[in-house]
């Protein structure tokens, strides 16, 4: 009860200019950043997307009367008992016209027998094997290869899809011909599997999905999921298709928009995908997305930087955004940590609390505030509730010291490039050439 | 050997030796079925595989067991190269005088036959089984293998049974043996597979890759290239130049070096030079040469091929003979069994000996009845020969009765009537019956003849009946 009281007196003595001493992390980075720009980018947003709706209404039109082929493909290795499921979620679309493409990435299961059958019996229109697997970004230029529409969707064979998703990932290239590609918005299917499902949901309700509507109005959505990505024929042609991974979801993004297209984020396109169900496999998997924030946008992508004749602003200021955020933020926030340690020694625990009890709030508000914003919602809000608190925890500790490893990984080690998610044969050859 | 003992009729094409006589055919001379059933023995001339193929089927394939058991011997030529016939002679001569050498071959095979009984059976089947186990019998036979045969539209002929058979029809072979194996007669051991036309069922099938879109055989096929460096992946056409054979990669422009170190071919493409359409598997067709459908190889009648061995029972069917099997047709209602039919005509004598009445036996014979049962199946013989006796029943009284001697002759009683109407009512059914097979069966062209015999006083019904039959013979 002494702690309870003497937390309470802590906060009361505490002045403004004291507060913002303490916790300038949290008020000049994390409130500004996350809650304040992001609100009012998002007001922006649903205003800009109130007035653009005649725009919006027209490119309907044309697309309906247009009716585009769309060949959606679906790169993988053993996916097999996944591909029935999602081709049937396919069938139910209401945008019809499409094209079906599997590749199978050298699987050594029944995945060849599966396809084969499907594709036979008209459920698929094209299945095509590797025999020798050749890694994510081959798989999916080899079924680039094999399609015949103007749009192509890159879809993750283990998720499915809002009957409407497909049309709603392709009606914003009809807003603006300068749009190269489109994100569609990615919820988690498992989210009641596991803690590490339900965290991860609400991830992707706050931050990956509304940070994308952000992003995307701001001009600097940057990675447009594998799971579910909607690309320009002719942009995507250009650029001649993805290059090695991992990490080539955000690769591909930059590409598009280095030779000058837009990059847009479709909310209303929505695919469920099922998040790693253990810590454990969460953390492999952000291994690998943040190694790629050094490999592409450190290493491969430096140019960005540079004034060059293929200068653009706004990828600069997208990189720029990416790496203040997401880097120096990180290497910031350990600053703050030891700020604290060696000048509020004493008041380190009640420090801690305090942080805990500021995000847990900010993130309360945010998230039932946003949650107004979100047309399509696949949990009820009410089963978050009870684990945003730990929220501080996943976000503030798990993810940071997770993004911390990576960075070291690969800044030092180059470690990408021994992800076995990519063939030994191709990683080899991208180390050589930094890329 | 003695050439004084072998006499020879040039005239008439007779070779006598140890009181046998055989008769020389060869392809200059008209061939006479209904004679060579006298002879012991046929020598046939074996320059033309053709004229000897024609000749055998005419006699294995005939249902008279006095010509389809009959020694046959070629001379001459290179007949026997021909693996059928090859199975089927029972002797090889270079010159008449060799015919000691064979006498012995004679002998035991007549010898054989005499032990044989025959009888007559509606069902085709059954009628064919029964030839074979006395074929195999008289030759003292226990194996019946398949053999590898050009000729054959299964590619598998069995001796003896392929003369039954029209060459489109062999299939139904397979179903005859496995019915002789079902009764226990023969012991089947598997020998091969084949696959057979789901149309025709002829196995004579080019099998082709082709494009699984429209199902043309031209096609171009590309090795795909996956350059590991920038993970572009394209046929080897994106990567080949009109200046020298370097490839060099579209995306990356780097130089190909080493397969397996900076790039592999994961997968092979094919474009269709005819609806161009770009595909990785082949759909296999298999091209029927005999009916021009071309199947999908998986939708293809597998067939299992197996050779047979004799059993016990079998032998003993081949003395007794074989009148049904187990398809057959139940009871045609309308006939009576044969006996039943045999005791009637029996009294039906006796009866007119007191009334001085006239009465007559008719006989209806369908000639090539084998041919068409062979291609219509048991279904379609049952079906058939419902209808025909429907027919015969409309045109006759309801006091007559009618029976079958076999799956070919149908024989009728015609009592209390003068010959020469029972003759203008034969006729009448044998219109009928012509018409009912022109509208039932149009594409099969059948035979049909018919003759009513007046009964007399003198001899009995039995031979009676055998003389009306063999009028046909």
């Amino acid at each position: 009860m002494n702690n309870v009281a003497d937390f309470f007196e802590y906060i009361q003595s505490m002045g403004y200019h004291r507060f913002i001493r303490i916790f300038w992390f949290f008020v000049f980075f994390e409130l500004i950043r996350y809650v304040i720009v992001d609100f009012i980018s998002l007001n922006s947003a649903m205003l800009k997307k109130f007035l653009n709706r005649k725009n919006r209404q027209e490119a309907t039109y044309r697309m309906l009367l247009e009716q585009p082929l769309v060949s959606i493909i679906i790169p993988g290795k053993n996916e097999g008992k996944h591909i029935y499921k999602l081709v049937m979620s396919l069938r139910e679309q209401t945008y019809q016209n499409i094209e079906i493409i599997v590749v199978d990435d050298g699987s050594d299961d029944d995945t060849p027998f599966i396809g084969r059958d499907m594709e036979k019996n008209g459920f698929i229109d094209k299945f095509i094997r590797n025999e020798f697997r050749g890694g994510k970004a081959s798989a999916a230029n080899l079924a680039l290869r094999f399609s015949t529409g103007k749009y192509v969707i890159h879809m993750d064979a283990d998720c499915s899809y809002n009957r409407d998703a497909v049309f709603e990932i392709i009606v914003p290239f009809y807003e603006n011909d300068n749009i190269g590609a489109i994100g569609g918005n990615v919820m988690v299917k498992n989210y009641r599997d596991s803690l590490a499902t339900t965290l991860q949901a609400v991830e992707y309700y706050d931050s990956i999905s509304i940070g994308r509507i952000v992003s995307s109005h701001l001009g600097i959505y940057r990675v447009i999921s594998g799971a579910f990505g909607a690309f320009k024929m002719e942009a995507i042609q250009k650029i001649q298709g993805w290059d090695i991974g991992p990490g080539l979801d955000g690769d591909i993004t930059v590409k598009i928009r280095k030779i000058g297209y837009l990059i847009k984020f479709a909310p209303d396109a929505v695919c469920l995908t099922n998040a790693p169900n253990t810590f454990q496999k969460l953390a492999k998997q952000r291994l690998r997305w943040d190694k790629s924030l050094i490999r592409f946008r450190l290493r491969k992508h430096k140019d960005v930087f540079f004034p060059n004749k293929h200068f653009s602003l706004v990828s600069f200021i997208s990189f720029a955004e990416n790496i203040f955020y997401n880097l120096i933020l990180n290497i910031k926030w350990y600053v703050y940590f030891i700020d604290m340690i060696f000048n509020f020694p004493s008041e380190i625990k009640f420090v801690i609390v305090t942080n805990i009890m500021l995000y847990a709030t900010v993130n309360y508000f945010k998230f039932l505030l946003f949650s107004l914003y979100r047309r399509y919602k696949n949990a009820p809000v009410s089963y978050f509730l009870v684990y945003i608190p730990l929220m501080v925890i996943y976000f503030g500790y798990f993810l940071r010291i997770i993004r911390s490893i990576a960075y070291i990984q690969e800044f030092f080690f180059k470690k990408s490039y021994d992800d076995p998610w990519n063939p030994p044969k191709s990683s080899a050859h991208a180390k050589k050439l930094g890329i | 050997m003695a050439l004084e003992n072998v006499k020879i009729n040039a005239l008439k094409g007779t070779i006598k030796y140890s009181g046998r006589t055989y008769v020389y055919i060869s392809s200059n001379r008209k061939l006479k079925m209904e004679s060579l059933s006298k002879f012991d023995g046929i020598v046939i001339d074996g320059k033309s595989i053709e004229f000897v193929r024609m000749v055998m089927r005419k006699i294995r394939g005939n249902n008279n067991p006095d010509l389809y058991l009959k020694p046959i011997f070629s001379m001459n030529g290179n007949a026997h190269a021909d693996p059928l016939i090859a199975q089927l002679i029972d002797g090889k001569l270079s010159s008449f005088d060799q015919i000691p050498l064979v006498h012995d071959t004679t002998e035991s095979i007549n010898k054989l036959k005499n032990e044989l009984k025959f009888i007559n059976s509606i069902s085709f089947e059954a009628q064919v089984i029964s030839k074979l186990m006395g074929y195999m019998y008289t030759r003292s036979l226990k194996e019946l293998e398949p053999i590898p045969y050009a000729n054959s539209n299964t590619h598998y002929s069995f001796p003896f049974l392929a003369y039954n058979y029209e060459e489109q029809d062999e299939y139904q072979i397979f179903d005859l043996l496995q019915i002789a194996v079902d009764e226990g007669l023969m012991t089947a051991k598997y020998f091969d597979r084949v696959y057979l036309c789901t149309s025709c069922k002829s196995s004579h099938l080019s099998y082709r890759e082709a494009c699984n879109k429209c199902n043309s055989t031209n096609t171009n096929s590309f090795d795909i290239i996956h350059h590991f460096p920038c993970a572009y992946v394209g046929p080897i056409t994106d990567f080949t130049n009109d200046l020298d054979d370097k490839l060099n990669c579209p995306k990356c422009s780097k130089a190909l070096k080493h397969i397996g170190i900076d790039y592999d071919k994961p997968s092979v493409l094919h474009v269709c030079k005819n609806c161009n359409h770009r595909f990785q598997d082949f759909v296999v067709l298999a091209k029927c040469m005999s009916c021009r459908l071309d199947n999908p190889v998986e939708q293809l009648v597998s067939r299992e091929v197996y050779s047979y061995t004799l059993t016990k029972k079998g032998e003993d069917i081949a003395l007794r003979g074989y009148s049904s099997t187990p398809k057959d047709i139940e009871e045609i209602i309308g006939t009576v069994k044969f006996d039943t039919y045999r005791t009637v005509v029996k009294y039906e004598i006796e009866r007119i000996r007191q009334t001085e009445g006239s009465s007559n036996i008719v006989a209806i014979h369908i000639v090539n009845a084998g041919q068409f049962y062979a291609k219509v199946g048991s279904n379609g013989q049952q079906a058939f020969l419902r209808d025909i006796v429907g027919e015969i029943r409309a045109s006759i009284r309801s006091s007559d009765m009618i029976t079958f001697h076999s799956s070919e002759m149908i024989l009728i009683t015609m009592n209390d009537i003068p010959n020469k109407i029972a003759n203008r009512i034969v006729i009448d059914i044998l219109n009928l019956l012509r018409k009912l097979i022109d509208t039932n069966f149009k594409d099969l062209s059948l035979e049909i003849t018919g003759t009513a015999y007046q009964l007399n006083l003198e001899s009995s019904s039995e031979l009676q009946i055998n003389d009306l039959i063999n009028s046909f013979k």
